[in-house]
């Protein structure tokens, strides 16, 4: 009899177990802004619909996971709703209503907009333009700053490049051993958000490649590592935009005639797969600008 | 002979010249669309449901001519139901108007009409099915004329911008045939849904028990702005879209965007406002207005209003937003590219603040009451009390001396929409030596029983109003119900006089809000049968309008047998509403059944035990509402029971009379007549000589779930129950009764 209320027991409550899953669960890690504790619950209170969604956010790093049933909501569905809390993440800016009634811990720095200059109509043309000129220089600043620290990262991808260009393993080792430095001196919570959100994805990839190419002096090891450190790379460039134009290019016979892909600042074509062996095999498949 | 052939040789080429010239200086460029309506399943929120889809689509594609070209409308039916569509806001010869049974008959299922008319005018319009209750289910679209680029008209800076037409609807997953008939039976699951309820438990939650008692006293049902549940709001289909780009041009910071905003929604009125700053409002119903810059504006059901925003950021989408007037709902479009800045949602209502204000404002005999205030133009908006962005969280400290204590505008810094502030860049005064009609309507209604009016008349009750082509017609409207109504005519603009003198805007509808009185007057020119009406669909439905026609008119040879067409015209209002509800019960089954319309009630009641001694009982009755209020209902009615003596023996009642209860069937005369706090009041005098006197009331809100109701007359009989509400079909219910004793059931309602 005992065992049977026990066991009764047990079902009842991995069936309650049961209830409180998301079903057709999806876990996607992205950045929320915040300061402190108090903005955890808000931030994960905004996001729990029962059975439905909820988030874990962590005040460190500033990233949330958020889990939900790709059924019945999506993740932006999700990052409203914390945005109507008042926090600004990957895809919502909060109303200014909404951070404005966040108690004083709680307000985070908020990026500033880059202010447009609005298109007068054809009667205004008259009117001076200077005043929008300045703002809109206040905010390119603003910008910039933040991805700056990226562009030390990419310089050294870039000349990591050019040493596997030459085959020379020496120097490729050397500098992948800069761009392991370059990378642990990001500081990622002054990255832009969506930034942010990349590199949480791509900075363990990022360190591992870097950490083999160093390690080593092989060089076809080096360019296996350098297959995904330039997708790594690219995902990243995509979304920080490059100081300057930037090239991402294709040669169909490395990794074996599945192709494979790097960047350049350059246009022209200087394989790091094969380098002088067949120097100009590959294109230029997209073209980045900032 | 031979000069005859030679005149011929040397006319023909010239007149076939001749013809081509004409044909190239005159004909106007016909545009065809062609239509296929059909049945559709759509899923807007996991549940497929039946609706209607246009080429596929819903809504309805977007119809876009540019002034003088001709419109040549195919409209293949392919449904299983008739159709018709209404051009709204257009000019157009009365048989091409599209209201069935009115301007032509309806298009059958399976065949072809076809609406060709000239393009006389430009603007924002759209259309809509005119037929039953099809255009909640998808039968909406837009209808967009664009000025001639020589227009003098033509206004650059706004003519010219990228634009986009965006039409605003509803999505309901009840039936709209089950709406209608759950609104005229007083149905207050949508408000549950809605947490609009409004019961005891929650006015002495927040300190307003008074208020809701006085309401009661006075006779309401909680009442909200509006009074359908809906699932989703729809932008163009959608409760969410990206506009990233207009016509394949990337949208970018700095740019202006001109939205042409209908709001085909079949009840709902939509609060309008946008992330990104002010919007400039440029045009309202079709017709340029001088621009206007605001925070918000309401668009009532059916307006059209064309409005100005610029993208104020780099990188950054801004949300223009459509809430439902009730704040439960919303959709939304993003305009930009990048990440998406949102808007504050509009605050929920404090609903027992506007039921204060209804309280002020109901006399007891029904009427309203605007205190002296002369409303009009939306300017003053009572509701306001409701409204925490405008008179802030707590309550208000009541100042009723205040003249401005409605005006949103006097009380907030954010700035509202009226009408007081549109004006026509053009002057639009009528023709000054016409000779001037004048004709009043009180907007007349009842929320119990869902009866919309005009001065107490549905379309069926009353004659058509006959008006003289060449008339300027001017017309008072004064509400006098409790609910904003958007009154639409067809086939003119009126001018508003809103204090613009020769530049009153043109519009085709006007809402009005309770207490409010407008002006409007048109220029009566062009013959036929015009609809005046309001365009809340259920409203509409019930009866809501009026018919405008001129004298001596040509007969309209779409309408061959026009008796015909009227009684199927008048059908509309006339329909009767089924209800039933049966408790299940460990004591025996309760129930009734209803069938009621505009006037008239038939039901039966019974009492079903499980055994004679518990008895079976039931009572019929056939009644005719009276009066404005329809608090009175004199029937004629037959009931017959059935009992061995039970448990408690009533044999004579308080009068002294006899009552043998074991078997009994008998003929009666009664009066109903509702009670201040909503106690229904029965008097019935029966065949065989007893008189029997009765209270009840069967929904007296208790909590937000929880009814109580009770019984009591003077056949010693009574009753009192507790039924909790589950969902809009079922409900748990106690109650003890004096015949059947104590018992517990699930009553189903439909
Ligand atoms: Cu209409
Ligand atoms: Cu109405």
């Amino acid at each position: 009899m005992k065992s049977i209320i026990l066991l009764a027991a047990v079902v009842l409550l991995s069936t309650t177990a049961c209830q409180s899953q998301i079903n057709n669960a999806k876990t996607e890690t992205v950045k929320v802004y915040g300061n402190c504790g108090m903005c955890e619950t808000t931030i994960e209170k905004a996001a729990n619909k029962k059975k439905i969604s909820k988030a874990d956010w962590n005040e460190e790093t500033k990233m949330a996971s958020i889990t939900y049933d790709s059924k019945k909501t999506t993740l932006d569905a999700v990052l409203k709703n914390i945005a109507l809390a008042g926090y600004d993440n990957q895809s919502f800016l909060a109303p200014d209503a909404a951070y404005d009634k966040l108690p004083g811990c709680c307000k985070y720095d908020r990026e500033k907009k880059q202010v447009a200059i609005v298109t007068q109509p054809a009667k205004d043309t008259t009117k001076p333009m200077q005043n929008h000129g300045s703002h809109q220089h206040d905010g390119m600043n603003n910008t910039s700053q933040e991805t700056n620290q990226l562009t030390v990262v990419f310089d050294t991808y870039f000349a990591l490049k050019d040493a596997l260009v030459k085959t020379d393993g020496n120097t490729a080792s050397a500098k992948a051993k800069d761009l392991e430095t370059a990378i642990n001196a990001v500081k990622m919570d002054k990255l832009p958000m969506n930034v942010h959100t990349v590199w949480m994805k791509v900075l363990n990839d990022l360190k591992e490649d870097a950490e083999h190419i160093n390690g080593t002096k092989d060089i076809s090891h080096q360019r296996d590592h350098f297959m995904s450190l330039s997708k790594n790379m690219y995902e990243l460039i995509k979304v920080a935009k490059p100081a300057e134009t930037v090239y991402y290019q294709f040669c169909p016979m490395a990794n074996d005639g599945k192709g494979a892909n790097w960047l350049s600042k350059e246009s022209g074509v200087k394989n790091p797969y094969y380098g002088s062996q067949m120097l100009t095999c590959g294109k230029t498949v997209e073209t980045i600008k900032q | 002979m031979a000069i005859q052939k030679t005149l011929c040789k040397k006319v023909l080429p010239l007149a076939i010249l001749f013809t081509l010239l004409i044909s190239n200086l005159f004909a106007q460029k016909i545009v065809r669309y062609d239509l296929y309506v059909k049945d559709t399943i759509i899923n807007f929120t996991g549940k497929a449901k039946r609706a209607i889809a246009v080429n596929g689509q819903i809504p309805m594609p977007t119809l876009t001519f540019t002034e003088g070209d001709t419109a040549e409308i195919y409209v293949h039916n392919e449904m299983n139901e008739e159709t018709s569509l209404h051009w709204h806001g257009l000019f157009l010869p009365n048989k091409e108007d599209g209201v069935p049974n009115l301007t032509q008959m309806p298009i059958k299922p399976h065949t072809t009409h076809i609406y060709r008319f000239p393009i006389i005018q430009n603007g924002t319009h759209w259309y809509h099915s005119h037929s039953g209750l099809q255009e909640q289910i998808g039968m909406y679209g837009n209808f967009v004329m664009l000025k001639k680029t020589n227009d003098p008209t033509f206004r650059k800076g706004i003519d010219d911008l990228p634009t986009v037409p965006i039409l605003l609807s509803e999505w309901t997953n009840i039936k709209p045939e089950n709406i209608h008939r759950m609104l005229h039976n007083a149905n207050d699951y949508p408000a549950l849904k809605k947490n609009a309820v409004q019961s005891y438990g929650e006015a002495i939650k927040v300190g307003h028990f008074k208020t809701k008692l006085k309401n009661e006293w006075k006779r309401m049902l909680a009442m909200d702005v509006s009074d359908v549940y809906y699932d989703k709001i729809l932008m163009n289909g959608k409760p969410s879209t990206d506009l990233t780009r207009i016509e394949g041009k990337q949208l970018k910071g700095g740019d202006k965007v001109r939205l042409r905003i209908s709001n085909g929604g079949a009840s709902s009125y939509f609060w309008l406002t946008y992330a990104g700053g002010k919007i400039t409002v440029v045009a309202n119903d079709g017709n340029d207005v001088e621009p206007v810059e605001v925070d918000r504006l309401i668009i009532a059901v059916s307006e059209t209003y064309d409005v100005v925003v610029t993208i104020p950021a780099e990188n950054t989408a801004f949300e223009f937003l459509a809430t439902t007037e009730d704040r439960t709902n919303s959709a939304s479009y993003y305009i930009g590219n990048g990440i998406k800045q949102l808007v504050s949602p509009q605050p929920r209502l404090k609903y027992f603040e506007g039921m204060k204000m209804m309280n002020d404002m109901m006399k007891m005999n029904g009427d309203l009451d605007d205190m002296g205030m002369n409303m009009s133009l939306n300017q003053m908006d009572m509701n306001v009390v409701m409204y925490p962005e405008i008179t802030g969280d707590a309550k208000p400290k009541q100042d009723d001396k205040d003249p401005n204590r409605y005006n949103a505008n006097a009380l907030a810094d954010i700035v509202t929409l009226n009408y007081a502030m549109l004006r026509s860049p053009i002057n639009t005064a009528l023709p000054k030596d016409a000779p001037v009609k004048e004709l009043k309507f009180t907007l007349t209604g009842n929320m119990n029983r869902y009866v919309w009016s005009l001065d107490n008349k549905v379309v069926s009750e009353a004659d058509k109003i006959l008006i003289k082509k060449g008339e300027n017609i001017r017309i008072v409207i004064y509400n006098n119900s409790m609910m904003r109504h958007p009154m639409h005519l067809h086939g003119h603009d009126f001018r508003l006089l809103n204090g613009q003198g020769d530049n009153a805007p043109l519009k085709n509808i006007v809402d009005i809000m309770p207490m409010e009185t407008d002006t409007l007057e048109f220029n009566a020119n062009v013959e036929g049968d015009w609809f005046f009406h309001c365009h809340i669909l259920y409203h509409m439905m019930s009866g809501m309008g009026r018919v405008f026609t001129y004298e001596n008119q040509a007969a309209n040879p779409l309408i061959p047998n026009p008796k015909l067409a009227q009684r199927k015209l008048f059908a509309d209002d006339r329909k009767m509403h089924f209800m039933s509800q049966n408790d299940f019960a460990t004591n025996g089954n309760d129930g009734e059944m209803m069938l009621q319309n505009t006037r008239w009630s038939i039901g039966s009641e019974w009492r079903l035990g499980y055994h004679d001694m518990h008895g079976y009982e039931t009572e019929t009755h056939i009644g005719r509402y009276l009066g404005k209020m329809q608090w009175l209902m004199p029937f004629v009615g037959f009931d017959w029971r059935y009992r061995k003596m039970g448990i408690d023996e009533q044999e004579k009642n308080l009068f002294g009379q006899t009552n043998t209860k074991d078997n009994r069937a008998v003929l009666s005369l009664g009066v109903n007549y509702t009670l201040p706090m909503l106690v229904r009041f029965q008097t019935e005098i029966f065949t065989d000589g007893i008189v029997r006197l009765q209270l009840m009331r069967e929904d007296i809100p208790v909590t937000k779930r929880l009814r109580f109701a009770f019984m009591v007359n003077t056949d010693k009989e009574y009753m009192a129950g507790l039924n909790y509400i589950f969902n809009r079909n079922f409900s748990l219910r106690t109650h003890y009764d004096s015949d059947m004793g104590f018992g517990a059931g699930l009553t189903f309602s439909y």
